[in-house]
C-alpha cells in the first residue's frame, strides 16, 4: 500500500491509502469519484486520459493517467476537466473556460469521450504560448504538434484544430506577426 | 509424309535452350533478391517519400553529412550502366566507376562475398525498376570530401579477401559467418570503431555507441552470459520481440526489411554462429529478485514504468516488453536502459497483430538523480547486475548518449 497525497484542482486531497499498483484515471474514478477524466485505449495511445500536472518552475505538462501509476502525482498539484470551469459557492457552473466555449461554439465534438484530454491539451497550450508567443505562421503546424497525438473518433479533428487556431488568433499575446 | 525426328529434336532442343537459360537467369535474379534483403540494400537506398533503390537517404558522420546513391537500375541516375565488373569491384573494394565510396558503404563487410553471390546481387539490380533520381551531393568537410583519401584509408583499413571458411567449425557455423560478417554487415554498428574510424577487428561484435543507443555486445561470450537461445535468437531477429526483450532504435528496420526474411536454415545457421553452437542451448531461469518498497526507486518504477511493463515486470503483449529475462537491463554498462528512458522507443508494427505501441521520452521529466534510482532499482530486481551506480556515472553515460544522437552513419 502506499499513502498519497496531492492538490487536485487546487484541493488538498489525501493522505488517501491506495495499492500500488494502481494507475491514477482508476484513483481518480474509483478513490474520488473523479470520472470526467475517460479511460480510453488504457495503453496510452489515444491521450483521451490526459491530466494537466504544473510544475514547482511555473510551466504545466500533460500526462496520460492510464499509464502512469498513482505514484507519480504524490506531492503534485495537478488539474482535470473538472477544475476548468468557474462555479458558484453552491458548486453550480457559472461560466466555463475559453477552451471549453471555443470547442462548444465551434461543435468540435459529438460523444465527448475524448474532449476533457483535448481541453488538457490545448490548455498547457494555450498557456505555454501565453509565456513564449509564437509567429502567426506557426499556427497550424504548433496545433498538430501539440494536438496531433489525441485521438478522436467523431468529428475528424477539422473542427477541434479550427476551434483551437480560432481561439489562439482572438487571445491576445499568444502570437506576434 | 516421312518425319524426320531427329529434326524435330533437334528444333525442341532449340526452342527449350533460351527457356533454360531464361530459367536460370530468373533463379538468379531471385537468389539476388533474397540476398540484397540480407544485406538490407534497400533500406539504407531508399527515402520515405521515394522509390525503392532511387537513394538519398542522409547519414551523419563526424564529417558530414553522406547520402546513399541510386542504386536502381537506371542507366542516367543508377547503376544500370555498371558491369558486372564494376559492381565487383564497388562491393568488395568500394570502388565504383565514378571512384571511390565512402566506407558509409558496407563494403568493408560485403568484400566476403562470395562471385556467384556477388553475380545474383548484380543481375537482380540490374531487373529492379529504373529510378530517375538524382544523387544528392555528400556535404563532408575538408579533407574528407577529397574522395582520392579514400584510397589510402583504403590501404591501411580495408583487405578485400573473400570469405574463407573457418576448417575447425561446422558448415552452419561457417554460413551463419557468411551470412552474420558478410551481407549482414552486423559488425558495422555492434563491432567498435578505432581512432582511423575503421572496425576495430580485435574488439570483434563488443557493441558500439551509435545513434544514441547502444548497438549490443554481441559476442557469444555475452550473449550466452545472458541466456539467450537458438528460439530466442531466432525469434528477436525474426519478429523484433522475443522471451529476452525486443529490438529498438537502429534494429527496428534492420529487423523489419531484412532478417525476417531470412530462410529457416540461414536464422538457424546465424543463431549457431552467434551463440557459437550448433545444438540449442538450454534456458536460463528468468531473475526476478521480488520488490524492495523501502528503495526510492519503487516509487519511481510503480509511477513510471509499471503501467505499460507490469507490476512484475511481466510486460503486456502486443504492447510493451517484459523486463523479466530483458537482456537491455542485463548489461554491465546500462547505456541501453537509459538510452530508452531519455528518448524513448518509436512505435514497432511488424504485421497487423504483431507490434508495440511507443514509449515516452522521459528527457524533460526525469532528473539524473531519478534516472540513478530507477536504473539501480530495474537492475536490482530483474538482474545480477550491481545496483551501485552513481549519479555522476549516470551523467557521464546520458552525456555519451546525448553525443551520440547526431553521429548514425555506420
Amino acid at each position: 500500500m502506499s499513502t498519497i497525497a496531492l492538490s487536485i484542482n487546487n484541493k488538498a486531497i489525501g493522505p488517501i491509502e491506495t495499492s500500488d499498483d494502481i494507475m491514477m484515471i482508476e484513483f481518480l474514478h474509483e478513490h474520488l469519484n473523479m470520472t470526467g477524466t475517460k479511460f480510453g485505449c488504457g495503453v496510452g495511445v489515444c491521450h483521451a486520459c490526459t491530466v494537466i500536472v504544473d510544475n514547482e518552475d511555473g510551466t504545466s505538462e500533460s500526462v496520460r493517467t492510464c499509464i502512469n501509476g498513482v505514484s507519480r502525482f504524490n506531492g503534485k498539484k495537478i488539474r482535470t476537466i473538472e477544475g476548468h470551469a468557474k462555479e458558484n459557492e453552491f458548486g453550480e457552473i457559472i461560466k466555463l473556460s475559453p477552451v471549453q466555449e471555443t470547442f462548444i461554439e465551434n461543435f468540435s465534438f459529438q460523444c465527448g469521450w475524448c474532449t476533457s484530454g483535448f481541453v488538457n491539451e490545448t490548455t498547457v497550450l494555450v498557456e505555454r504560448l501565453k509565456l513564449m508567443p509564437i509567429h502567426v505562421s506557426e499556427i497550424e503546424t504548433v496545433i498538430d504538434k501539440a494536438l496531433g497525438d489525441h485521438i478522436c473518433r467523431c468529428t475528424g479533428y477539422v473542427k477541434y484544430y479550427q476551434a483551437v487556431k480560432e481561439l489562439i488568433l482572438a487571445t491576445e499575446g499568444l502570437t506576434r506577426s | 509424309m516421312k518425319i524426320n525426328v531427329n529434326a524435330l529434336k533437334l528444333s525442341a532442343l532449340l526452342l527449350a535452350l533460351p527457356l533454360t537459360v531464361n530459367a536460370a537467369q530468373d533463379e538468379l535474379v531471385e537468389q539476388g533478391k533474397y540476398l540484397a534483403k540480407l544485406g538490407d540494400c534497400t533500406a539504407c537506398h531508399t527515402i520515405d517519400v521515394g522509390q525503392a533503390n532511387g537513394g538519398g537517404l542522409p547519414f551523419t558522420t563526424p564529417f558530414g553529412i553522406v547520402y546513399s546513391t541510386n542504386i536502381s537500375s537506371d542507366e542516367e541516375f543508377g547503376i544500370g550502366h555498371y558491369s558486372l565488373k564494376d559492381f565487383t569491384d564497388a562491393m568488395r573494394g568500394g570502388v565504383a566507376p565514378k571512384g571511390n565510396l565512402y566506407p558509409a558503404m558496407p563494403y568493408t563487410s560485403y568484400h566476403l562475398l562470395t562471385d556467384q553471390d556477388i553475380e545474383a546481387l548484380y543481375r537482380y539490380f540490374m531487373s529492379t525498376k529504373p529510378v530517375k533520381q538524382e544523387n544528392r551531393d555528400n556535404d563532408l568537410m575538408f579533407p574528407t570530401n577529397i574522395r582520392m583519401g579514400l584510397k589510402a584509408w583504403n590501404l591501411v583499413n580495408h583487405d578485400s579477401k573473400v570469405f574463407e571458411a573457418n576448417a575447425d567449425k561446422s558448415e552452419k557455423w561457417n554460413r551463419g559467418s557468411y551470412i552474420v560478417n558478410g551481407l549482414g554487415h552486423c559488425g558495422e554498428c555492434h563491432t567498435p570503431r578505432d581512432a582511423m574510424f575503421a572496425m576495430d577487428q580485435s574488439r570483434h561484435f563488443e557493441g558500439e555507441l551509435i545513434g544514441g543507443a547502444m548497438a549490443s555486445n554481441i559476442t557469444p561470450q555475452e550473449l550466452n552470459r545472458q541466456g539467450w537461445t537458438k528460439q530466442d535468437l531466432d525469434d528477436v531477429l525474426r519478429k523484433g520481440y522475443s522471451r529476452k526483450g525486443t529490438v529498438f532504435a537502429g534494429m527496428y528496420p534492420v529487423v523489419f526489411h531484412s532478417f525476417s526474411h531470412l530462410t529457416k536454415d540461414d536464422m538457424s545457421a546465424v543463431t549457431s554462429y552467434l551463440l557459437d553452437n550448433d545444438a540449442e542451448v538450454a534456458a536460463k531461469s528468468d531473475i526476478f529478485n521480488g520488490h524492495d518498497k523501502s528503495d526510492p526507486g519503487y516509487a519511481l518504477y510503480t509511477g513510471f514504468c509499471a503501467g505499460c511493463h507490469g507490476i512484475d515486470g511481466e510486460g503486456k503483449p502486443n504492447v510493451s516488453p517484459a523486463l523479466i529475462a530483458n537482456a537491455t537491463i542485463d548489461k554491465a554498462a546500462p547505456i541501453n536502459t537509459l538510452s530508452v528512458m531519455l528518448n524513448g522507443v518509436e512505435e514497432q508494427r511488424y504485421s497487423h497483430t504483431h507490434g508495440f505501441y511507443a514509449m515516452p521520452s522521459y528527457r524533460d521529466t526525469l532528473d539524473v538523480k531519478q534516472l540513478t534510482e530507477l536504473t539501480n532499482y530495474i537492475r536490482k530486481v530483474w538482474t545480477k547486475q550491481p545496483s551501485d551506480l552513481t549519479e555522476s556515472q549516470v551523467q557521464d553515460w546520458v552525456d555519451q548518449i546525448e553525443d551520440s544522437i547526431a553521429d548514425a552513419a555506420h
